[in-house]
């Protein structure tokens, strides 16, 4: 291997380490790190010595700050959806840079590449600085520059952007759900891979002088993904194995029959087909590892208390219509949610109990009426927004971070609800700050965990939980938001009569702090036992509110859920 | 603009543009049942042409005319290869992505992704071995430039255009539409729909689940099939085994513009792409004939992904 291809190899693992930002600790399936490659290249030859004369170093940067631009516009519209309208908007880049290249080659130079006509030097009088960019040298900023970055997404990997990342990965609409802005995540590491692809476009492009278009067009990107996707779950020596055996593919495809750039398409197809393979295996095969030698957690204050006695209301809704189409599943209904109070939902099934949470919880925007936190409008639309405002829901259907340990989702829900300002770039640098926020956010997960019940289970692996643990865990995760109201629906279901004790005295004791509670539950006994105040809705309506003793002895109630009429 | 050009531009930019209306509702048809994005639609579309070559007129196909047996046989084998590739690329590169609820496996979206463009890279490179020149001029079975007897149509306003252009107009509308209303009105269109809603409860109900979304799959490659024979007849153009990326994403374009899941969105986002692309191409240069649709993809992703309908 020579000098050049060697710093060819270690400018490409460039590329490949942002992309396995994307696709390796985010999920999302990035298909065009080749067009932010491209940007890269063409964005230095064209601005820098040669072509507009711009200094090397301010052109290069340019040409990043325009590919992470444009990973962040692709990133805009594609992250407020599911994920893999990223795979379709990036492969049309992918390809638009490619058609683009080859469409104007007066610009681009056509299907024989832009050639940068400029010696390799870097010269400033102002530093005194003379340096010739030889092969060696671009082995050398290329290398530095990998191990930067590698040092730099294991250090992420460890901090509050690492529990971000598992919360994209693993589950993105449960991440919304604590309060965790996915789609500005989203864009923030697509922002990052492109910003990464640039640079090693235009260290390639001085390295070489030329960026031709077959060098960046939509087969590379393919082979980038496939690069990444090897390392599979590996850690940051996926993309090193993966960029090896790309270097190695273009001589196995030489030494094959027939057309060369043939082959090269088919090998890393066949390189896609094992890798999925290999996945799938792999999902059989691995039992979610046990985050074993983290620290345990330290002990910790009791989440405050509020004055007991006093109820005043946390959560108010007056007025709330939504409909289905023609159906009108809430109708003008009402509630109050008071600190301190248990408070339950109940009605026959499709009676909208599950529709009014979800307008509580701002998942839903109702066509009528007004849901006020604390006495006021929560700023913000959607359910991170009203995390922020003190009010967490969980879902109906567990659901469960499948990768990491209970102590680490429920620290995403920590992480969900407070959002200090630059906490990534602050971990990253290892202020006092982050290191205060960490063993705060580290506290209150062990307090969490005890108030749930869950701190003999902190560190399993969450298919080892019960179905009433992960019941447990779910009401966990909306607790360390710090919400101050809680919205339940049928946290009960699926649970032995143990375990719904054990919920039974949860629900009593976060009452007791001084939260709010909102319960959505068919058990009466459990209702009865556990609630301050019951709702009943009945088609929509709401038919009566009150004790639970009020509300049973209710001749509405007993008519609706009975089914007797006049 | 002149106005004689700018209707011979619109005109062509329709034709094409119905065609693509096929690509897209194959695209929304399969994104409406299983809720993927099928990636490697447009590399089908090609790949059932080349296969009628290929069986037809062997590994070194020249320009010819054929005659009424072989065409019918040609336009039959192709639609065949189309509605089997698909059938084959859902169920090897799709089916095994998405969500089971008998063994409560959960989607991976990821997993499908890169099936699909493996899937789509395959094809290419398979036929390029097989078939190694750029591009290659395909017959058209349906022998549209010989619609009127000069081989010419004659547009108000003086322009003219090759007869085949008003032909596959017509003939792509009408099955754009014959499909759309099929799928709406039968009984395998109310399958489809159930299970879109709701798989498990479709498949409570006694509807074949696994079996409508295969068929979901061979529909949307007849309809390649049938876009792919009105897309290479074209004597004036020839194909490569490269060309169905683009085209594909063309079909994409097309269907987010019309609203992901309509299927008339799907045909008339198909004849907006259409004439955008020609009267690009008829004003600024051929140069723009692929950017102007993927352009318009990269651009209608990063700002409108929901369409224009809503």
């Amino acid at each position: 291997m020579t000098t050049v291809e060697l710093a060819q190899a270690l400018w490409l693992l460039v590329a490949a380490l942002g992309l396995s930002l994307s696709v390796q600790y985010a999920g999302l399936p990035v298909l065009g790190q080749g067009a932010f490659v491209a940007v890269g290249g063409v964005g230095t030859a064209l601005l820098g010595p040669g072509g507009a004369g711009w200094p090397l170093g301010l052109a290069a940067l340019a040409a990043v700050v325009v590919a992470g631009g444009l990973g962040h516009l692709v990133a805009f519209g594609a992250s407020r959806l599911e994920g893999a309208y990223l795979a379709l908007a990036t492969w049309a880049l992918a390809w638009l840079a490619y058609r683009l290249m080859l469409a104007f080659p007066s610009t681009f130079g056509g299907a024989q590449g832009l050639v940068r006509r400029a010696p390799a030097h870097v010269v400033s009088p102002a530093l005194g600085l003379d340096v010739r960019l030889t092969p060696a040298v671009h082995v050398g900023l290329a290398a530095v520059t990998c191990v930067v970055v590698i040092l730099a997404v294991i250090r992420l990997d460890k901090g509050p952007a690492g529990l971000d990342l598992a919360a994209l990965r693993e589950g993105p609409e449960l991440a919304a759900s604590l309060g965790v802005p996915v789609a500005a995540h989203r864009r923030a590491v697509l922002t990052a891979t492109a910003s990464l692809g640039a640079v090693s476009g235009a260290g390639t492009v001085v390295l070489l002088g030329l960026v031709a278009p077959a060098d960046v067009s939509p087969l590379l990107s393919l082979q980038l993904f496939v690069a990444v996707l090897l390392g599979g779950a590996a850690g940051w020596w996926g993309p090193v194995l993966g960029v090896a055996l790309l270097t190695v593919l273009p001589h196995v495809a030489d030494a094959l029959p027939g057309d060369a750039e043939r082959a090269r398409g088919v090998l890393t197809a066949v390189l896609l087909v094992v890798v999925l393979v290999i996945r799938r295996v792999l999902s059989r095969v691995r039992v979610a590892v046990p985050d074993v030698g983290r620290e345990r957690p330290v002990p910790a204050p009791h989440v405050p208390h509020d004055v007991a006695g006093t109820h005043p209301v946390l959560l108010e809704a007056s007025g709330i219509t939504a409909s289905y189409g023609a159906v009108r599943a809430v109708d003008e209904a009402a509630i109050e949610l008071r600190a301190g109070q248990v408070h339950a939902l109940i009605g026959p099934n499709g009676s909208g109990k599950s529709t009014l949470i979800k307008v509580l919880a701002g998942e839903l925007v109702p066509d009528a009426g007004a849901v006020l936190v604390g006495g006021r409008a929560p700023t913000g639309r959607g359910p991170a927004a009203r995390v922020l405002a003190g009010v967490a829901a969980t879902p109906q259907r567990t659901v469960l971070l499948a990768g990491s340990a209970p102590e680490r989702q429920v620290a995403v829900g920590v992480r969900g609800g407070t959002r200090p300002r630059h906490a990534v770039l602050r971990h990253l640098l290892g202020t006092p700050s982050s290191r205060l926020a960490e063993r705060r956010s580290r506290a209150l997960v062990a307090a969490v965990l005890r108030e749930t019940r869950l701190s003999a289970v902190a560190g399993v692996s969450p298919t080892e939980l019960t179905v009433g643990e992960q019941r447990l865990l779910q009401i966990a995760r909306a607790l360390a938001t710090g919400a101050r109201v809680l919205l339940l629906d049928e946290p009960a279901a699926g649970m032995s009569a143990d375990e719904r004790a054990t919920l039974r005295h949860v629900l009593r004791r976060l009452a007791g702090n001084g939260l709010a509670v909102l319960v959505v539950e068919h058990d009466m006994r459990l209702v009865n036992a556990v609630a301050d105040r019951v709702t009943v809705l009945d088609a929509g309506r709401v038919i009566a509110v009150g004790r639970p003793a009020e509300v049973r002895a209710s001749p509405d109630v007993q008519r609706a859920y009975l089914g007797v009429t006049g | 603009m002149d106005p004689g050009v700018l209707l011979q531009a619109v005109v062509s930019g329709l034709a094409t543009g119905a065609l693509l209306g096929l690509v897209a509702l194959g695209f929304t048809l399969v994104a409406g049942t299983v809720r993927v994005l099928h990636l490697a639609h447009g590399d089908v579309v090609v790949a059932a042409v080349f296969t009628g070559v290929l069986v037809v007129l062997g590994r070194t196909p020249v320009a010819t005319t054929l005659s009424a047996g072989p065409a019918v046989g040609f336009a039959l084998l192709v639609l065949a290869a189309g509605a089997a590739l698909s059938a084959a690329v859902g169920w090897l590169a799709v089916r095994p992505h998405l969500p089971d609820v008998t063994t409560g496996r959960s989607g991976d979206a990821l997993g499908w992704v890169a099936a699909l463009v493996a899937a789509g890279l395959l094809l290419r490179e398979l036929l390029g071995l097989l078939l190694p020149e750029q591009a290659y001029a395909v017959p058209d079975p349906f022998r549209l430039d010989a619609i009127t007897g000069s081989g010419v149509f004659s547009l108000p306003g003086g322009g003219t255009l090759p007869a085949r252009v008003p032909a596959v107009l017509l003939l792509g509308v009408a099955i754009g539409v014959a499909a759309e209303r099929l799928l709406v009105r039968s009984r395998f269109g109310k399958a489809l729909r159930a299970v879109a809603d709701d798989p498990d409860a479709a498949a409570l109900c006694g509807i074949p689940a696994r079996r409508v979304v295969l068929l979901a799959f061979v529909a949307a490659g007849l309809l390649a099939g049938f876009a792919g024979l009105l897309y290479a007849g074209d004597p004036g153009r020839t194909i490569g085994v490269d060309d169905g990326v683009v085209l594909g994403l063309a079909g994409i374009a097309a269907a987010l513009l019309g609203g992901l899941g309509s299927l008339r969105g799907a045909l008339v986002g198909g004849l907006v792409v259409g004439v955008a692309q020609s009267i690009a191409v008829t004003q600024l240069g051929a140069e723009y004939a692929d950017v102007v649709p993927l352009g318009l993809l990269v651009v209608l992703l990063a700002l409108r992904p929901q369409g224009l309908r809503r």
